[in-house]
């Protein structure tokens, strides 16, 4: 047991560490420095590691700032333009994101009279809840902030309030399309919601257990492989929960203007604008946790601990490259066939997906 | 009336056609056929015809105003200058870049660039005075690669050469014509003599009888350098062009 005192002290911190044998001598020696000592001992205590770093807001700021760059250069590439360029020419224009930034906040934030203004000014900033929580729960090898048996239905029910937000920053922004944009929000969800758990619910099925750190541990071979319809739901339900093409629906930027996100400028248009691609992150590294083995893979001794968080993090980098590839390729769906596409299509492949998870289930391959 | 019904693929017509879709993102992602030039570092190979800037060459210029009479924006105005013979000046804010001066003058002295890229800081700058037009204007090439849309076959290709493209076009030199001022409707004379007076080299004089009086141009003396033709009332002078052995033979 540990004692109350014991609790919030160095040696707490230093029990529960991130080892890392390429920057050890020099944690070693700054351990012993007095005050310096107490805050690295907490930086790499493994759940605020893993919340402050990697997969928690470190990564997710690189992610951010790659995977704009890499959506628009990839676009660009395959629609025979050059994209993003001038900012650094050298490095082929990758921190235009962060330019964009720059802009957006500098900008000013223009409040317009019709809106309703404590939800229009606080709901983008609220919406970070739902989006960030769900980290917590993703292990990043041994890194995990929140270790739970319940952890992916937690997951599954925090993703699922983040159209709840969007619709309400619709309503606030009170505008004819960010109306629409709402509504096309409100029915994308009831699309994909029901193929989207059952493909996790299979994939729980599949592992006989819904907490990640087990489910990274059993997966000797990738649930790719062990149900690949599920995985093929749970792709195609991610494109829609993102509003990815072909599924770009409730924001539809030639249609009507970003949707729920129309009134916006500055600062805070810089913010809704980033949450499609935060929840894009989220599902991504569910999708790696769930199909492709999470942070299992090669060790790299020099990183330690870190080498699985790293895997982890190219797999999901490679997840959320494959889906801003199908922009450059789809013309988005209306919304009544997305919307039948949900309802019947992906129904039936998730029931399948389901009806598999249920028999490895019965086989019990995971014991 | 012929209705086309819209295709619908099968289930596995379907997976094709998405499969076909993606291949062709991997392979345009992979080695894309962009055709973008990159403007200030590359440039696009032009053709030595090119309708660009005009430069002026003094020495082949007569004064025969048949470009500032073409131009259809009257962009051209003539400028006397010290040695009393007028020269063309191009506001470069009406120009239309048709070169129907080029085409026109009689002694090459217009001669066409490659050169599009010219910057003014305002509108008067733009007026280009002879003494200007005579060098090319002052350009910062940021270029390595000269660009080359290439038909092969039924292919439009893009060929990049690492080469600097000469914006100055090489003409051929000007064989000189030797050209004289000739009156080519004599009935319409009006007698008013100016053609006389302006002529710098007495070339031309009136012969007076009793029933009319007649310019006549000496041919010998006649430079061709069109000051008479420009100055005639009623524009019935004009020069023409004179082969060699037949001066010789005058």
């Amino acid at each position: 047991m540990v004692s109350d005192a014991m609790i919030l002290s160095k040696e707490y911190f230093m029990g529960n560490m991130v080892n890392i044998p390429l920057i050890q001598p020099i944690v070693d020696y700054l351990l012993n420095v007095p005050f310096v000592g107490y805050i690295v001992a907490i930086l790499l205590w493994k759940p605020m590691f893993a919340l402050l770093f990697i997969p928690g807001l470190t990564a997710l700021m690189i992610v951010l700032l790659f995977i704009i760059w890499f959506e628009r250069k990839l676009t660009a590439r395959i629609q025979w333009r050059v994209g993003p360029l001038e900012v650094s020419r050298p490095i082929g224009g990758i921190i235009q994101p962060m330019a964009d930034g720059l802009r957006y906040f500098f900008q000013e934030v223009i409040v317009h009279r019709d809106s309703h203004r404590p939800y229009f000014l606080q709901f983008p900033i609220l919406i970070f809840i739902p989006v960030l929580l769900p980290i917590l729960f993703i292990p990043a090898g041994s890194i995990i902030a929140i270790n739970t048996p319940y952890a992916l239905p937690v997951i599954v029910a925090i993703v699922s309030l983040i159209p709840v937000f969007i619709i309400a920053i619709g309503w606030a922004s009170n505008s004819r399309f960010a109306y629409i944009g709402s509504v096309r929000e409100a029915f994308m969800y009831f699309a994909y919601e029901i193929p989207f758990i059952f493909a996790v619910l299979a994939m729980i099925l599949v592992y006989g257990t819904a907490d990640t750190t087990l489910i990274v541990e059993r997966q000797t071979i990738p649930g790719i492989i062990l149900n690949p319809v599920a995985a093929l739901v749970f792709f195609i339900a991610m494109a829609m929960a993102t509003s990815r093409l072909p599924f770009e629906i409730p924001e539809a930027d030639q249609e009507i203007a970003f949707g729920p996100f129309v009134e916006y400028s500055g600062i805070l248009f810089g913010l809704v604008m980033t949450i499609a691609y935060e929840k894009m992150y989220i599902l991504s590294l569910l999708m790696t946790i769930l199909f492709l083995g999470g942070g299992n893979g090669p060790a790299i001794l020099l990183l330690g601990d870190l080498s699985g968080a790293i895997w982890l993090f190219i797999k999901t980098l490679v997840v959320m490259m494959v889906l801003a590839f199908l922009r450059s390729i789809y013309a988005r769906l209306r919304l009544d066939q997305a919307l039948r596409f949900g309802w019947t299509t992906m129904i039936e492949i998730s029931l399948v997906a389901l009806v598999i998870g249920v028999i490895i289930n019965i086989l019990g391959w995971y014991a | 009336m012929i209705r086309i019904k819209a295709p619908k693929p099968d289930l596995i017509g379907n997976i094709k056609l998405h499969i076909d879709a993606l291949l062709t993102g991997v392979k345009e992602a992979v080695l894309p056929s962009t055709m973008t030039i990159h403007y200030p570092r590359e440039r696009r190979k032009l053709p030595d015809n090119f309708r660009g800037y005009i430069l002026f060459v003094p020495e082949n210029c007569i004064s025969c105003f048949q470009c500032s009479f073409v131009c259809p924006a009257n962009a051209i105005t003539m400028k006397k200058a010290d040695n009393e013979r007028n020269y063309p000046t191009i506001d470069y804010a009406k120009c239309i870049f048709c070169h129907f001066c080029v085409d026109t003058c009689p002694g090459n002295a217009l001669q066409p660039t490659k050169i599009h890229d010219v910057a003014y800081k305002d509108m008067e700058e733009m007026l280009t005075q002879t003494e200007e037009m005579v060098k090319s204007p002052e350009i910062q090439r940021e270029d390595t690669i000269t660009v080359e849309y290439v038909i092969e076959d039924v292919d439009l290709l893009f060929r990049r050469i690492a080469e600097k493209d000469e914006l100055v076009v090489k003409t051929p030199p000007h064989e000189k014509v030797r050209e004289i001022s000739s009156c080519i409707e004599p009935e319409s004379c009006l007698a008013c003599a100016i053609c006389v007076g302006v002529c710098p080299n007495e070339a031309i004089s009136i012969e007076s009888s009793d029933v009319e009086k007649v310019i006549k141009i000496d041919s010998n003396n006649c430079t061709g350098c069109g000051l008479c033709v420009k100055e005639c009332p009623v524009q019935i002078l004009r020069l023409t062009r004179v082969s060699e052995d037949e001066s010789e033979g005058e």
